[in-house]
């Protein structure tokens, strides 16, 4: 009797609980949050908080405050599927943003797909989103960030206007990585470019001697790097090494703090595109949200400041696609995010239509900018 | 020629590296004839305290502190931790005498050690500053960081200083007798045991000191040592497991192999000629290049 008693207090409880959860919309982040990705991970989860903060205290959507329910996927393929399991059927968000690795992202993606819930990628270049449409005409996945293909193409382009003819390919053995390499291998064979050298590199190889002597060797007049912070370090610190200089474009991630720290002054002229630059952040939208940044997280400059832009542009992105809806149902959040109607004036650019019912790309090539190492700060240079 | 030269030069110093912590293996072979499989970790410990000590996480600069600060430091942690290692993981596995429960619990402790790293520090990669400065120095076209000499002079000096001592001082004595024949040493009054506990805080410290020396080439993470150990692992094999020297040119032979096929291969099969070299020896040299025949008298 008594145990009876128990259960039913119990079972009142949690339904209470749960009934009074549900007034909140839950939407699930995840990324990097340690590890050698880590700044991509936490300025992102950063930025989304700083557009859940300004949201609801503006009276949140729909009469009802966000959540956030944030998980980290230590950057791991496996960590990625079963964190959106966890988010989908026992958290029941009504949207997933991030994650910023290309493994995770394609790991865990076929969840949300699954289950009809949309899911924005916020900081991966190479998560599969177009690419979904052949599958499913219903795409759940969407983008804000450059893609690889976007990336390759300015990194390529900008090497052949600075005159290079003879590039050299270094990139990381992972999904990503060889997804870049593959990018900017078409993108030069489409300007009529032939690498005089490909190599590759292992996450925390610190020593890139050999790979760099043998482009060397090869005649190559610059080098295009694709990977992540400490390797693309490592890649330059090891070209002071053998003291070969020649100009290193690479993908975006050459601005995250963990390149420039480790490099120091070796990474002076390094260039990649961007989508936010925080030096040079002119209208008032941007400049509010660098001074929200370092007052909220005690943090100038960002350590990855175009993943926070990123995360703060899509959680804004999602908020005004339920406004539209008017519902936090999966296929009509989907729906209206084809169409929103309103335009955006977010950190990382203007957007008007971001997505249509064909095209989920964000970020095209004219959003992006370039930017240019400096002492360890990243300014613009002209593109 | 300056090519060939600089990836030699590199290859012997990552080979130094490799052959100081297999130095630490051999220690505690030669005394309890177990293998400490957290001394991977415990060179993280190093390069992690070290870290701590010389620079100032937030900023990333130089704390303040003078060298030898963290140096001492490290070479306590190192020493302490290869005392907890003996005494929680090796000592009772050996009562029990049930013979091969020390492999995984050292690799236990090594794997706590790390999670713990991961728990209470940071699981971040952080650069360590070279207390002679990052700066390449160049001889011709070849360069070489300070740091790196810094690596060759300590390791030697280690490796000589500890083969002297176990050569020429009653205590060394001591060591080897215990090495030799544990039943037969304790009956002549060495205290067997105490010996035992030393070699292990010997080589758990030196081990220690290895992680702050690599810590200006690589990264100071919670990860950095696990390759190092499995790598000084086989060349404590390549070596021998019971000679004091063998480590060194263990050492080279993998740290310039990996180089040289790194160039001249592929940098995908980096690692490959090392390890079937280990395989080879294994067939031809089971005790490796430098190892005394045991015979096991039945």
């Amino acid at each position: 009797m008594k145990r009876n008693v128990i259960l039913a207090a119990l079972v009142c409880l949690t339904t209470f609980s749960c009934a009074k959860k549900s007034e909140d919309i839950k939407v699930g982040v995840y990324g990097p949050f340690s590890g050698g990705s880590a700044p991509m991970g936490v300025s992102m989860r950063n930025g989304v908080r700083i557009a859940v903060d300004e949201i609801n205290a503006a009276g949140g959507v729909l009469g009802k405050k966000f959540v956030i329910v944030d998980r980290d996927d230590e950057a791991k393929n496996e960590r990625g599927g079963q964190i959106m399991q966890e988010l989908l059927d026992k958290e029941n968000v009504v949207a997933v943003l991030g994650p910023a690795n290309t493994g995770v992202a394609n790991a865990s993606t076929q969840y949300t797909q699954q289950k009809h819930i949309p899911q924005i990628v916020n900081v991966s270049a190479g998560a599969k989103v177009n690419e979904f449409f052949a599958a499913s005409p219903e795409n759940y996945i969407f983008r804000i960030a450059a893609n690889d293909d976007v990336q390759s193409k300015v990194i390529v382009n900008q090497a052949i206007k600075r005159g290079a003819k003879k590039p050299a390919l270094l990139c990381d053995d992972t999904n990503y990585g060889q997804n870049g390499r593959e990018k900017m291998e078409a993108a030069l064979a489409a300007a009529g470019v032939k690498p005089v050298y490909i190599g590759k590199f292992k996450l925390k190889d610190t020593d890139m001697t050999a790979q760099l002597q043998e482009a060397k060797a090869a005649g190559a007049d610059v080098l295009l790097a694709y990977g992540i912070g400490p390797e693309l370090a490592a890649v330059s610190n090891s070209m002071d090494r053998i003291s070969w200089k020649v100009p290193m474009l690479g993908s975006w991630t050459l601005s995250m703090s963990n390149y420039t720290t480790n490099a120091g002054k070796n990474g002076n002229g390094t260039m990649m595109p961007q989508t936010f630059i925080e030096t040079a952040a002119k209208s008032p939208k941007q400049l509010a949200f660098i001074k929200a940044y370092a007052d909220k997280f005690k943090e100038s400059p960002i350590s990855s400041a175009v993943s926070a832009a990123q995360g703060y542009d899509s959680m804004y992105l999602l908020k005004m696609a339920i406004e539209q809806a008017g519902s936090t149902e999966g296929t009509k959040i989907r729906q209206a995010l084809e169409s929103l109607s309103a335009p955006y004036e977010g950190v990382t650019g203007s957007y008007t239509k971001p997505f249509s019912p064909t095209d989920h790309e964000a970020t095209k090539e004219a959003n992006v900018m370039l930017g240019l190492v400096q002492d360890g700060k990243i300014i613009s240079s002209e593109k | 020629m300056t090519e060939v030269l600089q990836l030699i030069i590199s290859g012997a110093i990552q080979g130094m590296i490799y052959a100081l912590i297999a130095f630490g293996y051999n220690l505690t072979f030669s005394t309890s004839k177990t293998i400490n499989f957290s001394l991977g970790q415990i060179v993280m410990l190093g390069g992690v305290v070290g870290y701590i000590l010389y620079i100032d996480m937030t900023s990333g600069h130089l704390s303040g502190m003078p060298f030898i600060v963290p140096l001492l430091a490290v070479m306590v942690v190192g020493a302490l931790a290869g005392a907890v290692v003996h005494k929680t993981a090796v000592e009772p596995s050996l009562k029990f005498k049930s013979e091969y429960t020390w492999i995984l619990a050292t690799l236990a402790v090594g794997i706590i050690i790390k999670n713990g790293v991961e728990q209470i520090w940071s699981t971040g990669d952080y650069k360590m500053l070279s207390p002679l400065g990052d700066e390449v120095i160049r001889f011709g076209g070849i360069g070489i960081y300070a740091q790196e000499i810094l690596i060759v002079v300590v390791s030697l000096s280690i490796v000589c200083g500890v083969e002297i001592f176990k050569r020429r001082t009653i205590y060394g004595k001591a060591i080897q007798a215990v090495s030799e024949d544990k039943a037969t040493a304790s009956l002549m009054g060495i205290p067997e045991k105490f010996v035992i506990t030393i070699s292990f805080m010997m080589s758990a410290c030196i081990a220690a000191i290895a992680g702050l020396l690599v810590a200006p080439l690589t990264f100071v993470a919670a990860t950095m040592g696990t390759v190092l150990g499995i790598k000084a692992y086989s060349v404590s094999i390549i070596g021998g497991l019971e000679s004091g020297f063998g480590p060194l040119v263990g050492g080279l032979i993998l740290g310039i192999s990996e180089t040289l096929t790194a160039r001249y291969i592929s940098t995908g099969y980096k690692e490959m000629p090392g390890f079937i070299f280990l395989i080879v020896v294994i067939l031809f040299k089971p005790n490796g290049l430098f190892g005394k025949k045991i015979i096991k008298k039945v």
